[in-house]
């Protein structure tokens, strides 16, 4: 585990590694704020890191509300993806006919700017919780299974004739040698679409919803109250980033055999 | 691992079944409920429409396309050259990535209009926030193809006295190649589709700009006329990617 | 328990407000929907004071609002049943769903008057209409590009030697001097400009003023419900008529109520909303015949200029597409504000 944190993409939550983002955290802030003042950014492009964070602090329940409310469909979503995800991959793995089948269709549904589709979202969801949790499924589910299939695929053949040569049943050859190997290259997939789920969960709440980062966005893009936008896109970050850091911090639990550099 | 885009004539065939099956299954619904337009247009329908407007179509594809690819290129050649930066000079990587994470974990969408406002309506927001969008993916990818190699090998190679340069090109670029080919493919798709939602909110002309005055005008068939289009240049992008990957791969 | 004793409550003072509507349903409110055109803003002000107040439910309306969003078609949702009400983007969207078949109708207009004007800065290259030709003018091209057209027609000056471009979200172009001409929604860009540049210092193109008029902010339903509710809609009208006096009387409550549903929203430019929203909907005929009034001949105004740029593919059988049958059979004095 020593030797895995040496390599993670995510936040530690060691003294040091939070000393580290504090530190990071506190020097974006300066640059930020010290290069609106120094070279006189009109707000129009780039208002002040102050005028933001006191626009979040004038209406905090708003923030922490919509905050709450876009996790939760993010979560939901996320979860049915990678699931999904990996069982498409391994179905696929296995049972190539199907794939050969259905894989090109799947494809052609991310190839779809949902977007367009709001109407339509909302005929088959409603305007539930549920409805922007499956946009976040569609975004998330589609790395998954590319990276589920190439992992397994991409296991020694040499290794699994091994393992067969002594009996080891299909079952056992897959959880035991190609889930196991295919794992870092899932993992690439889910940290990839914790922002695949979180845009997902975004875009859902444009059809039509009262609380959420993505109102709160659409509400102050046509309003043109751009601390609006930088206040709810910092919300949005700080979201994308815990849920990353979540992720990878995972990653580091189950994949540690991750051949070190 | 190509051997998902290999397609010989057995795979080409099996796609296309499904394909058949779900358009059959398409224009067998819309007829058999009498599903009127606003709800799902036939399949048959669309098609008619496709070829009606395809002058007008085939100038907006040309016009959401060049976007994208360009957007594609300069995107896949940051991410790549960023990771390999970084994997020469590891020291500022955990806050490097850390920042980039928090950077792509806001949707395209919230940050369009800035980009609009930064880069004007024409071409350039939409190369912008496709650039973006994929030299994240390809970073993340080229990233984790890198920390992939062999630490034997790599002691090997350095007690042979090879440099960092030499170690990163012969040994941790090609074991990467399976990894970052995986994040190009993924950001095909979603270079056309970004392409698409900025021209939705802004633009000159492309998909997205015919999509968004379709919805608004009520005319669904022209709806679903552009977004087959959309669908037909994705994956002819998505497929020449793949292509491209296999002979390199083959080549190696 | 609370929720039970609220809807109680409520029943209780619909049977005192309103006991024949509550009976003409069979005592339980009928479960209904309103999608919006867009978010919640003081642009539906009245609808929300209205299912505040419970005058809704008074009516035997059970009333959720929905609100909308960038590709959200009110006409859509509302053709297929998903929402039983729509405030729908105006009299050319309901020509539009008309001319595609979709089975809804128009039973009320909220904007009497085009609610989006063209302005120039007083200071800029742009004086009169005539100066438009050879300078940049953005407008959007879902409707509004036809009234620009058409005041340019009518003006004498050819679309074709002005450069039109689409128009983007934001504002500052204009402001910055990039383009000449912007279009501007009354009750929000303006206040944008109002805050940038000053109202004073701004030239204004009324469409009106060049004999085109597009009333918008339409209130619709499905053929279905008109037919086997047609109850429903006199019974929402008196409801919403009602909020909308409320928020039109006491603008700081109303405002208030908005603050609480939706608290990111700048007061300021609420306040300049409901204003202008307040001018639009009593604008017209609506001073005579009330709120929701249908012109006709505002409608065939709109109607022919989009027929004439064959926006739309056939006439629309007006008659049909807008109905005043709701609206008429409440008495005029309940309707005037």
């Amino acid at each position: 585990m020593a030797a895995a944190s040496k390599t993670s993409d995510g936040l530690l939550l060691s003294g040091r590694a939070i000393l580290r983002l504090v530190v990071g955290v506190a020097a974006i802030a300066v640059v930020w704020q010290a290069s609106v003042l120094l070279f006189g950014i009109r707000p129009y492009y780039l208002p002040r890191l102050s005028v933001v964070l006191e626009a979040l602090a004038a209406t905090p329940d708003a923030y922490i509300a919509s905050l709450l409310r876009t996790a939760s469909e993010t979560l939901l979503g996320y979860a049915a993806g990678a699931l999904f995800g990996i069982a498409l991959g391994s179905m696929f793995f296995h049972r190539k006919v199907l794939k050969d089948t259905l894989f090109p269709m799947f494809v052609v549904s991310q190839t779809i700017p949902v977007i367009a589709f709001g109407a339509v979202i909302v005929l088959w969801f409603g305007n539930t919780l549920f409805a922007k949790a499956v946009m976040a499924f569609y975004l998330t589910f589609f790395p998954v299974t590319v990276n589920t299939l190439l992992g397994l695929q991409s296991v020694d053949p040499a290794q699994v004739s091994l393992m067969k040569s002594f009996g080891a049943p299909r079952r056992q050859v897959f959880w035991k040698l190609q889930f196991p190997n295919a794992l870092p290259q899932i993992f690439v997939a889910l940290r990839l679409a914790t922002s695949l789920s979180l845009v997902g969960a975004m875009v859902g709440e444009w059809f039509g919803d009262t609380v959420g980062l993505g109102v709160l966005l659409l509400q102050a893009t046509y309003n043109e109250n751009v601390v609006g936008i930088w206040a709810a896109l910092l919300v949005a970050a700080a979201l994308g980033t815990l849920f990353y850091a979540a992720v990878a911090g995972l990653e580091r639990k189950l994949v540690f055999w991750r051949v070190e550099r | 691992m190509s051997r998902l885009l290999r397609a010989p004539s057995r795979e080409v065939q099996r796609g296309l079944i499904g394909g058949l099956m779900l358009l059959g299954g398409w224009e067998a619904a819309t007829r058999l409920f009498k599903l009127p337009a606003y709800v799902l247009p036939p399949v048959s329908g669309i098609v008619e429409a496709i070829v009606e407007r395809r002058a007008a179509l085939l100038a907006a594809a040309g016009y959401t396309a060049s976007e994208a690819l360009i957007g594609y290129a300069i995107g896949c050649a940051v991410g790549i050259g960023l990771a390999m930066l970084l994997a020469l000079f590891p020291r500022p990587r955990r806050a490097f990535v850390s920042m980039a994470t928090a950077v792509n974990s806001i949707p395209v969408v919230g940050y369009a209009p800035l980009l609009l406002l930064w880069f004007g309506t024409g071409i350039a927001s939409k190369i912008a926030a496709v650039a973006f969008a994929v030299s994240f993916v390809v970073f993340i990818s080229t990233l984790s193809g890198l920390d992939r190699v062999d630490k034997r090998a790599v002691d090997l190679m350095r007690s042979f006295g090879a440099g960092k340069v030499s170690i990163l090109w012969r040994l941790q670029l090609p074991t990467a190649l399976p990894l970052i080919a995986a994040g190009m493919r993924v950001s095909t798709v979603r270079s056309i589709i970004i392409a698409i939602v900025v021209e939705m909110l802004g633009a000159y002309g492309g998909l997205g700009w015919v999509i968004y005055q379709a919805v608004m005008q009520i005319d669904f068939v022209q709806v679903w006329a552009a977004i087959f289009v959309a669908s037909a240049i994705s994956l002819l992008f998505f497929n020449l990617i793949g292509l491209a990957e296999w002979k390199l791969v083959f080549w190696r | 328990m609370i929720k039970r004793r609220k809807v109680l409550s409520a029943l209780g003072a619909a049977s005192l407000v309103a006991a024949p509507y509550v009976r003409a349903f069979g005592g339980t409110p009928v479960k209904a929907s309103l999608r919006l055109k867009w978010l919640p803003q003081a642009q539906f002000m009245g609808f929300y004071i209205a299912a505040e107040k419970g005058y809704y439910r008074a009516e035997g309306i059970d009333l959720t609002i929905n609100p909308g969003g960038p590709n959200l078609l009110a006409e859509n949702l509302v053709a297929t049943g998903a929402d039983t009400f729509g405030v729908s983007g105006g009299t050319d969207s309901v020509f539009a769903a008309r001319d595609k078949k979709l089975p809804i109708v128009c039973f009320g207009i909220d904007h009497q008057i085009t609610p989006f004007i063209f302005v120039s800065k007083k200071d800029g290259p742009v004086k009169t209409i005539q100066d438009f030709k050879g300078r940049v003018v953005t407008t959007w091209f879902t409707g509004a590009n036809y009234v620009l057209e058409g005041v340019l027609a009518k003006a004498g000056v050819n679309p074709k030697d002005v450069n039109i471009q689409p128009q983007q979200v934001s504002a500052t172009p204009f402001v910055e001097g990039n383009v000449d001409v912007f279009t501007a929604t009354l009750y929000n860009e303006f206040y944008t400009l109002e805050k940038r540049i000053g109202l004073a210092n701004l030239t204004r193109f009324a469409a009106e003023d060049y004999g085109i008029t597009v009333p918008r902010d339409t209130l619709i339903v499905s053929e279905t419900t008109a037919k086997e509710k047609p109850e429903l809609l006199p019974a929402f009208l008196r409801a919403s008529i009602r909020g909308w006096r409320d928020a039109f009387a006491d603008q700081k409550a109303a405002i208030d109520l908005m603050m609480k549903i939706a608290p990111t929203l700048d007061r300021g430019h609420q306040e300049f909303m409901l204003a202008e929203i307040k001018r639009l909907m009593l604008a017209g005929k609506a001073g005579d015949e009330g709120l929701f009034w249908i012109d006709p001949v505002a409608v065939k105004t709109a109607h022919d200029m989009f027929l004439n740029y064959k926006v739309i593919s056939a006439p629309v059988d007006l008659k049909a597409a807008f109905i005043s049958a709701p609206l008429e059979s409440i008495a005029l004095a309940d309707r005037k504000v």
